[in-house]
């Protein structure tokens, strides 16, 4: 039965190649079938060892446990195999049309979506390094995808910053094989337990450290992000956004589960980590002109926000992230879908010249504004959730309240800037032509509300954890929302909407190849001295 | 003004490389009492009678950790696509003859690739079929096969290839290497390893080593093919 986690990683694989080598002209179908057993899979797998993960592990070949490779999974892996599994239906319908011809785009698609399910369930961190790889070759051809410049620069930017930050990581798990002779996450973590507290384990923590926040674009290093991610197809942007850069953050959840063991104190550093992503993503997002730029920006926040959720090991706010990761991926993954369509219809990617919207496209509208009010932090719609989590466990640190505060009226301000599209008469005449679209929107919107209302079965079902101690019904949490939106509207008309000389020069300034390394160096040698120089 | 900017930079890279190799070093230093030999004792002591292998480079390959080295011919599997993707707007037009500009390549140079061509052949399928024997294995000998037919695109300029068939036959070799990794889930209850059992000796476990092995060298020639073919219709 446990053998069934291998399936889970190799029926996209062959499927995908089966499509790349067919010439029949409705290989969508098939992807779609080969998804429904994917899911069923995964299904099957979960209810059988729901309650007991511990016996999930396996090592292939049947070796030793601290020889061969081995797959394991947990609740946190489970529920990120069901939040893949969901993504990548949902960027199947929405491309349901557009896959009739492109046999290879569908390849590059489904066999990520293996990939992926391979480095949540990896126990091995050579292995984890394997797939990190193969993942980011396979992005990196899907930014490129429809062959523009603009793509191509931004798919080998993506490429050549990445890179870099793999080998660092690679050198990070080639130290803890020399110390431990091993590199099985669950055997390491036993050894973890009774190790001392030496510079090489702290070093190797930095490498990997290092290596993630390039993954999960974390504040000084995010800079391959809005250019990978705004000029993608929308339906990569999606899945770029919503999934893969969580890639980096469940990889942080596995390293400081492992590290913990050894006692490392990395909550007060990754905060402010944290908080420093989540502005200047903020800051960025405000600036910008481009519909999908906006978005792109938004990621970078709302990954700082998780960030600043999951930094804390072992208070509620934890769970908060964790919940928060979720609920970005289906309110994400929405407005990136919802922008592909009124791009597509208007052809042009600029806020300033989109009007009408909400005439033109009155369905599309309701999802992008349940996009919008999911992101803002609204009641009943899930951002407020995991966002108020957060916001509770940090009541009463001072500043770091405050931080959070901020960033959620700049988020406000951002959107109520976005949402001037909506205004203004019909202009072009959208017929209603591709309903796969509106599915794959409407089920991503449906998922908004439904985890905004029952999220209390659902984050004690996947997580055991329980968040119904938290009040969050009452009419403080309207007015509190009423206030953010107020301050926003104030300071979009009186600072955002008049592109003040500031606000202009954040939206030019760009960032060359020499200096992101350069940045990279610095976050290393920042990493360096407060984990290794400092302690 | 320029100039001062650029020797700043140069000072903060100087800098930030340094305090990188000093942590690096302190903590190579730590290594020499820390040093954790548990891997490379069992892979000296148990590799041969468990993998059949006595290159314990192939024994880890295409055993102990064979789940890897799938996800790393994947790796080319990916790369061949994508450059056939990115580089190409029409495959039938790669399809169509290049040509290497005769007169720039020197006769002697063509004259010697005949000769070398045979032999770097069967040198590359030596390394592929000896890979549990003697340093080498599919991923290095297909890389020399590769190699070998670079050359015959000096000795014969006009030659043409399909492009299409070769990269079906890399697809359908690499599933057929997913297939002859997982027989070991009938034969021996799990996935990806040896379909013999270790109580078999060293020369019958070898047979899935010398199948595998001429798989993985068969799918990197050709991936390596394709690559080359297309960067050289590309580059003309």
């Amino acid at each position: 039965m446990n053998q069934l986690a291998v399936v889970l990683v190799f029926l996209p694989v062959i499927v995908s190649i089966v499509i790349y080598l067919s010439k029949w002209r409705h290989m969508n179908i098939v992807a779609i079938a080969s998804q429904l057993a994917l899911t069923i899979v995964a299904v099957v797998y979960f209810t059988h060892f729901y309650g007991d993960f511990e016996s999930t592990h396996i090592v292939l070949g049947g070796w030793d446990s601290r020889i061969g490779i081995s797959l394991a999974n947990d609740e946190l892996s489970m529920s990120f195999i069901f939040l893949s599994l969901f993504s990548w239906w949902m960027v199947l319908i929405y491309t349901f049309r557009f896959g009739h011809t492109e046999h290879s785009f569908l390849f590059f698609l489904i066999f990520l979506q293996g990939v992926f399910l391979g480095l949540l369930q990896s126990n091995d961190l050579f292995n984890v390094f394997v797939f990190l790889e193969l993942a980011t070759i396979i992005v990196t051809i899907l930014i490129a995808y429809n062959k523009k410049g603009e793509s191509f620069r931004s798919a080998l930017y993506y490429l050549i910053v990445n890179v870099p930050a793999m080998l660092v990581f690679l050198t990070g798990i080639i130290l803890v094989y020399f110390t431990f002779g091993s590199i099985n996450i669950v055997a390491l973590t036993e050894q973890f337990q009774d190790v001392d507290d030496t510079i090489i384990l702290r070093f190797s923590y930095v490498l990997m450290m290092a290596g993630i926040s390039v993954k999960a674009a974390l504040f000084p290093v995010f800079t391959w992000l809005p250019k990978a991610h705004g000029v993608a197809q929308s339906a990569i942007s999606a899945l770029l956004s919503g999934l893969i850069v969580k890639a980096g953050v469940y990889l942080f959840f596995r390293m400081n589960f492992l590290y913990e063991g050894a006692g490392f104190a990395y909550s007060d550093f990754f905060f402010m980590v944290g908080v420093l992503t989540a502005i200047s993503g903020v800051m960025f997002a405000l600036s910008q002109k481009e519909l999908k730029q906006i978005l792109a920006f938004h990621t970078i926040s709302q990954v700082g926000i998780i960030m600043m959720g999951v930094s804390s090991a072992d208070s509620d706010m934890f769970y908060g992230g964790i919940l928060h990761t979720f609920n970005h991926a289906l309110f994400k993954s929405l407005l990136f879908l919802g922008a592909g369509v009124i791009i597509q219809v208007y052809r042009t990617k600029k806020v300033g010249e989109i009007r009408g919207v909400f005439k033109t496209m009155p369905v599309v509208s309701i999802f992008m504004i349940v996009g919008m009010l999911s992101i803002t932090g609204a009641p009943f719609f899930n951002g407020f959730i995991s966002k108020s989590i957060i916001k509770y466990g940090l009541a009463e640190q001072g500043w770091r309240y405050w931080a959070l505060y901020v960033i959620n009226i700049g988020t406000a301000t951002s959107f109520i800037k976005m949402s001037q599209i909506f205004f203004g008469p019909k202009t072009l005449s959208y017929p209603l032509k591709n309903m796969a679209q509106n599915v794959a929107m409407m089920a991503l919107a449906f998922g908004c509300v439904l985890l905004g209302n029952f999220y209390i079965p659902f984050s004690e079902g996947f997580f055991g954890i329980r968040v119904e101690e938290f009040d969050l019904t009452s009419f403080d949490v309207l007015l509190d929302y009423g206030i953010t939106v107020a301050i926003g509207l104030v300071f979009y008309f009186t600072v955002i909407a008049r592109d003040l000389k500031p606000v202009r020069m954040i939206r030019e300034s760009r960032i060359s190849f020499e200096n992101a390394n350069l940045v990279f160096l610095i976050y290393i040698v920042a990493l360096t001295t407060y984990f290794v120089f400092l302690s | 003004m320029n100039n001062s900017i650029r020797f700043l930079r140069q000072f903060v890279l100087i800098a930030l490389l340094g305090t990188i190799f000093v942590a690096f070093t302190m903590s190579m230093n730590e290594l020499q009492t820390l040093y954790n030999d548990f891997g490379q004792q069992y892979f000296f002591e148990e590799g041969l009678s468990d993998t059949g292998s006595r290159n314990l480079v192939t024994a880890i390959l295409l055993d102990y950790r064979l789940f890897d080295s799938l996800f790393e011919a994947g790796i080319l599997l990916i790369a061949v696509s994508g450059v056939i993707w990115i580089s190409k707007h029409d495959i039938e037009e790669k399809n169509a003859r290049f040509m290497i500009d005769k007169y720039k390549t020197p006769d002697l140079f063509i004259t010697f690739s005949r000769l070398v061509y045979p032999l770097m052949l069967t040198f590359g399928f030596y390394v592929i079929v000896n890979g549990h024997l003697s340093p080498g294995g599919g991923f290095q000998g297909g890389t020399i096969v590769a190699t070998a037919i670079l050359i015959l695109y000096y000795i014969d300029p006009n030659k043409e290839t399909n492009i299409g068939l070769i990269v079906t036959v890399e697809k359908i070799i690499y599933l057929l290497i997913i297939v002859v990794a997982s027989i070991s889930l009938v034969t021996r209850g799990t996935f990806f390893t040896n379909f013999f059992d270790p109580s078999h000796d060293a020369d019958t476990m070898a047979i899935y080593l010398v199948i595998l092995n001429v798989l993985i060298g068969f799918k990197v020639a050709l991936g390596l093919w394709t690559i080359f073919t297309a960067f050289l219709k590309e580059g003309r």
